[in-house]
């Protein structure tokens, strides 16, 4: 199992800037604890994996990120998430502006029912008024950047729900990265798509690093070998494992995540 | 053991004696369920054919001017159905003005922002709200609604509006009585509510929650996810929905009929008594022969038609409802 992973040379910048610091917390629902006390640096610029079997509290992680839990008003965190310094999840954050800062990428692609230029524009109109010509630039260059340009600058007035699945999670991602968020969460963002289209997204994962701190959960474990340079390793609501990804899959610490990154279980 | 109490073994012999199957019956069973669904076109046929039949000398008789004429005169044997048609076409519309973001309202809220403590009693309420008998809204109306309208609402418009360019006619009221097309249709906006909110709050929970969480996701707030991605994702199915109440508000008969006044005359003011084709019909039927009756029943022609086309629509645009 270990030799089929390919691992790419990951390039580690141990330097790299705190983006995120998670520090002891914990998260509900209702009455059920699913997340025990959970402490996480995320590094800026640099791609990390949260892995783990189904139910571990990996997506529920992600989720606190941008407060997308907050819509759901039995569900609660407690503890610190450091954007930057500053606790996300304590009650004065503006989680519209927050969510701005944090974009997120989610399991199915979710066009909105507006034509593919508007998908892109929509979030850059929420906060920011460009004259139409800067509009215009955001709006390419984030489908650029999405390696989808090409495939629809001649219908740009056209459905976004008209694409494929692969390229309408790419519409996704050039709606999320238009924002220029600081922080991108991916929460299995290649679980509905083919190998190809999926094969496309990490790719452009690759390339997003450069700008974006980038945190992905994934079920698919060569995926999170292959892009990440970071990988935690979740189960049952806990942190067993946090290290460099060579290390995570070469080398690991504790037998558990030995036995789950070579499919033991999970 | 003993073979007699032995239930699997077979009986010397080897032959199970087996029940005979009741093909008679069977077939008997088929065809009357066939009959039952057979009638439902045949009584669909038979109130069109009757109607037809029934209107078919008033329209022989006036032409195209039953439906644009103005005169309703049953001393002289003249009918037009104009006063009536503008009536039910303008209660309807009143209705939908203050009913459509009403029940826009009460949908979102309850799919989107409710606590679980209040969307519970909130929806039950709607639910029965549609069960509601026609004549309790209609007596609510009468006796509740059109005497304080009269005090708090007709009288003082009335006497701002006087003298004014269209408005001084549009809601002028000579007689301010508190019956009337507006009247009318402020009844018949809480009847079509509790249609209108629960098909649009069924519309809006089928949309998956990924959808809803990655509008909010990129910092829309909740007016920003449901104007722009969440009515446009249900889309056309709303608007089935208020096709849906718009064919209620167009033949709803006891509570109109009630409040609106049952004026013959048309009148330019949406504050003045009217008529619209079921209260004219409800009223007059009574006591109507000849003439007068086959124009009721061409009356009740042209309602059947606008309504059957109105629910055709509706059925159309709700059925469309996107899966995601």
């Amino acid at each position: 199992m270990l030799s089929t992973l390919e691992l790419s040379p990951q390039t580690l910048d141990a330097e790299a800037p705190i983006r995120i610091a998670v520090k002891n917390l914990d998260f509900y629902y209702g009455e059920h604890k699913a997340l025990k006390n959970i402490n996480l640096d995320f590094r800026d610029r640099h791609v990390t994996a949260l892995i783990g079997p189904s139910g571990c509290g990996k997506s529920t992680l992600l989720r606190i990120f941008n407060r997308i839990y907050s819509l759901y008003p039995e569900q609660r965190a407690e503890g610190e998430v450091l954007l930057d310094g500053r606790n996300v999840i304590s009650k004065d954050v503006d989680v519209n502006e927050l969510r701005s800062r944090v974009g997120m990428v989610f399991q199915k692609p979710t066009p909105f029912p507006m034509s593919i230029y508007d998908n892109v524009a929509f979030g850059i109109r929420l906060y920011e008024k460009p004259p139409k010509s800067e509009l215009d630039d955001r709006v390419e260059g984030a489908l650029r950047r999405s390696a989808l340009w090409d495939e629809v600058k001649d219908k740009l007035k056209s459905s976004g729900m008209g694409l494929s699945g692969g390229q309408q999670q790419r519409l996704c991602i050039a709606r999320t990265i238009a924002q220029k968020p600081e922080v991108i969460l991916f929460d299995e963002p290649t679980s509905a798509l083919d190998p190809i289209s999926t094969g496309k997204i990490e790719d452009l994962l690759e390339q997003l690093k450069s700008d974006f701190t980038i945190v992905i959960v994934t079920h698919n474990m060569q995926q999170a070998a292959r892009i990440s340079q970071y990988t935690a390793f979740m189960y049952l609501g806990e942190v067993i494992e946090f290290a460099p990804t060579n290390t995570i899959f070469m080398n690991p610490a504790k037998k558990q995540t030995q036995d789950y990154v070579t499919g033991r279980f999970g | 053991m003993t073979a007699a109490t032995d239930m699997t073994s077979l009986p010397a012999g080897g032959m199970v004696t087996r029940r005979a199957p009741k093909a008679g019956f069977d077939r008997l069973f088929r065809t009357a369920s066939f009959t039952a669904a057979l009638l439902v076109l045949v009584l669909l046929a038979g109130i069109m054919v009757s109607m037809v039949v029934g209107g078919w000398p008033a329209f022989r008789e006036f032409g195209f001017g039953f439906i644009t004429s103005t005169v309703w005169d049953t001393q002289n044997e003249q009918y037009g159905a104009w006063p009536a048609i503008v009536g039910t076409l303008s209660t309807a519309l009143i209705a939908l003005v203050i009913g459509v973001p009403l029940s826009l309202g009460i949908a979102v809220y309850l799919t989107q922002l409710a606590p679980a403590w209040f969307k519970k009693p909130v929806s039950t309420a709607i639910e029965l709200l549609a069960a509601v008998p026609s004549i309790i809204y209609g007596m609510w109306g009468l006796f509740v609604f059109v005497p304080l309208f009269a005090q708090y609402v007709q009288i003082p418009v009335s006497n701002v509006v006087e003298g004014m360019p269209i408005l001084g006619t549009v809601l002028y009221s000579r007689s301010p009585s508190g019956l009337g097309i507006f009247t009318a249709g402020f009844i018949l906006a809480f009847m079509i509510v509790p249609f209108i909110a629960s098909i649009t709050r069924d519309m809006l929970e089928q949309i998956p929650s990924v959808l809803r969480e990655s509008a909010y996701g990129i910092g829309a707030t909740t007016w920003e996810v449901v104007r722009h991605v969440l009515v446009p994702q249900a889309g056309v199915s709303i608007i089935g929905a208020i096709m849906l109440g718009l064919g209620r508000a167009l033949g709803e008969t006891m509570a109109v009929t009630f409040v609106v006044g049952n004026a013959n005359r048309l009148s330019a003011s949406i504050l003045d008594p009217g008529s619209t084709i079921a209260s004219r019909i409800a009223n007059e039927f009574n006591e109507a022969m000849g003439l007068q009756l086959n124009s009721l029943i061409a009356l009740g022609c042209i309602l059947f038609f606008v309504t059957f086309v109105v629910l055709c629509i509706a059925r159309l645009l709700v059925s469309r409802v996107k899966r995601y």
